[in-house]
């Protein structure tokens, strides 16, 4: 029995991040549309936001919503299609199987607010993705959108100013600096024209959070960067993206046209006689382009190497004038702080970190996505309760926050209330949000390595302290990795760390020893292990490690050998399997895949 | 206004930087990338000294960092010298074989170290006093390459640039000396350029390339053939001028 | 205008250009432009650039170097990305680069003999639910394997027999 309600047209919301469209979800799309197409029935169908985020559950796309039955189908493909119209749509009836399973209580249930990874989220920055087409601004406006734009351009500047400053709301790029603060140190300079710039060069490995929001609410960030212009009295802003996100550049050019043919950009703006436009700018590939003046330098047109900042650019940024930049979720809760107010705002969060904050849950983790939780939230509950846990039957180990600029934390600190200052009590920081978990198979010193490696191609190289002291930091440790670790290797390292982070020129280099500070300070037995005894306990560091299979766990079902792309596992049914380690190439596949725990580390 | 560095009180304008007042003082910090007529590299970071606030303290480059209120500084605190030590030990693991870093590992008495693979004779240390030089010479026939740890400074290619007209500032400004000019058979070979040197029309000594002068032709509004029809060197000039000055004054004798 | 009476000037760039105004806050998205068509920067085009901007050769070749964007070298026909942001790193994303090293017999930033592979290796590209992640030109593939590599690569042509 169709009903025939005109006032609630239902509508099916197909996530179409990266995530899900990797996954075939626009073949979703197309089915579904084609289906209904047929069938003659009045629905609309709506590709929703191309987020990579979109719900922020990518681990179980493609997700499917229906509104207004409030109806959340997970890990859906092209052929289930027709089902999902036959019977939910038509005939008013759940799919059970494409419902989200609840481990803990053993049930499925119908609802996003239903599911354990949504209902302990406050979505601020996030709270339009998955919701809305972000290429379709009546539905950005339909929910609020532009109207904390229409009462900012009849307050006054400092009123606004006033309202940003008192809603606590510190930079989401990593830095945390006061937002308010920053916006009043630049009104406070008499020097025009002034600039207000976007920071979307997101680089952080395992952060895509401001991605998810470029592609798929760009209206919020736009909103943003007017209101801050015009309390500011910049009458040009500019949105720097990252080369690698090409979504997001198209997403936001269109959207950027869609709000000049609306009139919120452009000149008299809703008739306030207020001016502004915003330009789209397209990184090279180049990690060092997210730090502030390497930004400025490279819209400027030239290569991004940072400048000493003893001089802010608020008062002297791109092209030597004064200049607000802030980050892609900075910008997405500036409207809904002039909206609600700065109060609202404050109420949120812990004494010094107001607000929510967007962090990736990646890693061993098995609910993998965007979180956005009230400052304050336990790293427990983001791992283990909106997380679940680890993935297979392996152990917690450390979660990495804060990106290569951020540290490791061990166990013991897993009820740890995160926040700026928190963070960074643990020798970590918040960075972008980036919250990488990881298990008993992660190597603590190969970690360093890692993140070194990464700086080591990342930074400008302008500066001795960064230049060298990485490329020394990872020298010491790739040898200690390839079992050639020496004796005062690990006071070296923590010599240079001390130069290398107050004598940097910028905060690439000046954060650069965190990773290896952090783990040197809670995992210092696997560096000793490493260089004492040229053994990996995670198993990781090729040269330093045997598998080997425990004939006391193994129950001989053969799945290691399965797998073993070099066939050097044998063993008959239900009989101790062995490894040929002339053969092995360590890749590690049959110690993360066999279910008794019986491959072991010699 | 003042400010105090090491303890010694020192009038500083708003704005200038600690190394200049320090310098006027004549109180020594150490530098590679600085040059007066080039300033405000601030990449090779020996410079820094460590600035006492009320309560606060951070470590700074004071080769750009501007007074703005009233200060203490410190040029060699433990942990200024510590850092300074370590940056010198890794410009020496660089290098290797640089006689100015080799001095400052003698003057700073940094350890030697043998843990690190060495630079293979390589002398830059990546002060950009070259690249700027050029630059401000308006040739920019040189600059950096790469990022990171394979930055290194190059023409475009590694062949000869266009723009490169061999006058050697680059080599001039270099604090190691890292630059190769040779000159040989009245050529100039510099960043795999060959030119012609033009001699001294009087007494033959090398003045400059052919290029070098066709660029300050270009360029300036200067008479680089006065007194001659020749290019000459300056004590040449002189004496053609004198020469000139006593052909016009015959009346009066043992004029030098 | 680009100066059309320079005889040996260069045309085939000229389309590319004559989209931005003649300021140098422009060079880097003209670069790309150009990287986009020919698939890396021809020396011809840097100094077209050159000209039109009028800044140095030297300027545009320190770009040409330091941003990954841009290359000097042709990149293959098919362009393999692997991911070696964190999350792929943790979930063996060497591996991965190890078994396109055997495939094909490059490593990252090589070009296969016939040009029609290119390996280079990212360093996140936010797909990180799906991780380990690999690129082919625009396409996505999550949770690949060494298994699942063959495959993957066989159906882009070119010689997929294991290199040296």
């Amino acid at each position: 029995m169709m009903e025939n309600n005109l006032d609630t047209a239902r509508k099916i919301l197909v996530c179409c991040g990266t995530g899900c469209l990797a996954n075939k979800s626009m073949d979703i799309v197309k089915n579904l549309k084609a289906k209904i197409a047929g069938l003659g029935v009045d629905i609309s169908v709506e590709p929703v936001v191309k987020a990579t985020g979109c719900n922020g559950f990518c681990e179980k796309g493609p997700i499917v919503k229906i509104l207004p039955d409030d109806i959340s189908y997970y890990r859906v493909k092209p052929s289930d299609s027709d089902e999902i119209i036959n019977k939910t749509i038509i005939e008013h009836e759940l799919i059970e199987r494409l419902l989200y399973y609840d481990a803990r209580t053993g049930k499925r249930v119908k609802s996003q607010m239903e599911n354990p990874f949504y209902n302990q989220q406050m979505k601020i920055a996030l709270r339009n993705i998955g919701e809305i087409d972000p290429l379709e601004v009546n539905d950005y406006i339909e929910r609020n959108g532009y109207s904390a734009l229409r009462k900012a351009l009849i307050m006054k500047p400092e009123v606004i100013l006033a309202e940003v400053e008192k809603s606590g709301l510190r930079g989401r790029g990593g830095a945390g600096f006061p937002t308010g603060r920053k916006w009043k140190q630049c009104d406070n300079i008499n020097n025009f024209p002034k600039y207000v710039i976007c920071n979307g060069d997101e680089g952080d490995p395992g952060a895509f959070m401001d991605r998810s929001i470029l592609e798929g609410d760009p209206h919020s960030i736009i909103e943003g960067m007017l209101i801050c212009g015009y309390a500011i009295k910049a009458s040009q802003g500019f949105v720097y993206i990252r080369n690698e996100y090409s979504l997001a550049v198209k997403t936001m050019l269109e959207a950027i046209n869609h709000a000049e043919e609306k009139g919120f950009l452009g000149n008299d703006i809703l008739g306030s006689g207020f001016d502004f436009t915003i330009q789209v700018v397209r990184g090279g590939g180049a990690f060092v382009c997210g730090e502030s003046t390497a930004l400025i330098a490279s819209i400027e047109g030239r290569v991004g190497e940072p400048r000493a900042k003893y001089i802010r650019s608020v008062e002297k940024g791109l092209w030597g004038q004064p200049t607000v930049l802030n980050n892609v979720e900075t910008w997405a809760n500036i409207p809904v702080i002039v909206d609600k107010g700065g109060d609202w705002f404050s109420s949120i969060g812990t004494v010094k970190s107001k607000g929510t904050k967007v962090f990736s849950l990646v890693g061993k983790v098995k609910n993998t996505g965007l979180v956005e939780v009230p400052m304050g939230a336990t790293l427990r509950e983001l791992i283990f309760d909106i997380g679940e846990g680890i993935l297979g039957n392996k152990k917690f180990k450390a979660v990495q926050t804060g990106g290569p600029s951020g540290g490791c934390i061990p166990s013991e600190l897993l009820d740890l209330q995160v926040d700026f200052d928190s963070l960074e009590s643990v020798d970590s920081m918040m960075g972008s949000g980036g919250m990488i978990v990881m298990d008993e198979r992660t190597c603590m010193v190969d970690t360093a390595r890692y993140y070194l490696n990464f700086l080591a191609e990342e930074s400008c190289g302008k500066c001795v302290p960064c230049r060298e002291g990485i490329k020394r930091m990872l020298e010491i440790l790739t040898d200690i990795c390839d079992g050639n670790g020496q004796e005062g290797d690990i006071d070296l390292l923590l010599d240079i760390c001390s130069m290398v982070s107050e004598a940097s020129l910028c905060g690439l280099g000046k954060s650069a020893p965190n990773p290896v500070l952090s783990t040197i300070k809670y995992f210092s037995d696997e560096y000793e292990e490493h260089i004492s005894n040229k053994r990996c306990s995670a198993g990781v560091c090729k040269d330093l490690t045997n598998f080997f299979i425990n004939a006391e766990d193994c129950v001989g079902c053969g799945l290691c050998k399965k797998n073993c792309a070099p066939e050097a596992i044998v063993g008959t049914p239900k009989e101790t399997h062995t490894i040929d380690s002339s053969k092995c190439i360590k890749c590690g596949n049959c110690i993360d895949i066999c279910k008794f725990n019986a491959v072991k580390v010699l | 206004m003042k400010i105090i560095i090491d303890g010694q009180e020192c009038q500083a304008k708003y704005g200038e930087f600690i190394f200049e007042v320090a310098k006027r003082n004549n109180i020594k910090i150490p530098s590679l990338c600085h040059d007066e007529a080039l300033p405000g590299q601030a990449c090779c970071r020996i410079c820094i000294v460590e600035v006492i606030g009320n309560k606060w303290s951070k470590v700074v480059t004071s080769c750009v960092y501007p007074i703005t209120k009233e200060i203490e500084v410190l040029t060699n605190s433990e942990k200024i010298m510590n850092m300074r030590k370590m940056i010198i030990m890794l410009l020496d693991a660089r290098t290797s074989e640089s006689d100015p870093i080799k001095k400052l590992v003698k003057e700073y008495e940094v350890l030697p170290i043998t843990r690190f693979i060495s630079g293979d004779k390589e002398k830059c240390i990546l002060c950009n006093l070259c690249v700027s030089a050029c630059d401000i010479l308006g040739t920019s026939a040189i600059s950096t390459v790469n990022r990171g740890i394979m930055k290194k400074v190059a023409t475009p290619y590694d062949e000869a640039a266009v723009s490169c007209i061999g006058c050697g500032a680059c080599a001039n400004v270099c604090p190691t000396g890292a630059i190769e000019v040779s000159e040989e058979d009245g050529k100039r070979i510099i960043w795999n350029k060959e030119f012609e040197l033009i001699k001294c029309g009087r007494c033959g000594e090398n003045l400059a390339t052919r290029e070098q002068m066709d660029y300050l032709d270009q360029k300036l509004d200067v008479k680089l053939k006065e007194y001659s029809d020749d290019f000459l060197c300056d004590d040449c000039k002189r004496r053609t001028r004198a020469e000139q000055l006593k052909g016009h004054n015959p009346y009066r004798c043992s004029i030098i | 205008m680009v100066n059309m009476t320079d005889s040996d000037h260069d045309t085939s760039f000229d389309e590319l250009l004559l989209n931005y105004p003649r300021e140098q806050r422009f060079t880097l998205a003209i670069l790309q432009d150009i990287q986009n068509k020919y698939n890396y920067l021809p020396k011809e085009s840097l100094n077209v650039v050159a000209k039109y901007l009028e800044v140095p050769i030297s300027r545009l070749f320190s770009m040409a170097t330091f941003y990954k964007a841009l290359s000097l070298k042709k990149k293959g026909q098919n362009i393999i990305k692997v991911c070696d942001g964190t999350a792929c790193h943790i979930r063996s994303s060497a591996t991965l680069i190890g078994e396109v090293k055997k495939v094909l017999g490059i490593k990252p930033g090589d070009i296969t003999e016939d040009g029609v592979f290119s390996l280079e290796t990212v360093s996140c590209l936010g797909a990180c639910a799906l991780s380990p992640v690999m690129v082919v030109n625009e396409n996505y593939y999550g949770s690949v394997n060494a298994m699942k590599i063959r495959e993957i690569l066989s159906t882009y042509g070119g010689n997929t027999n294991d290199g040296e």
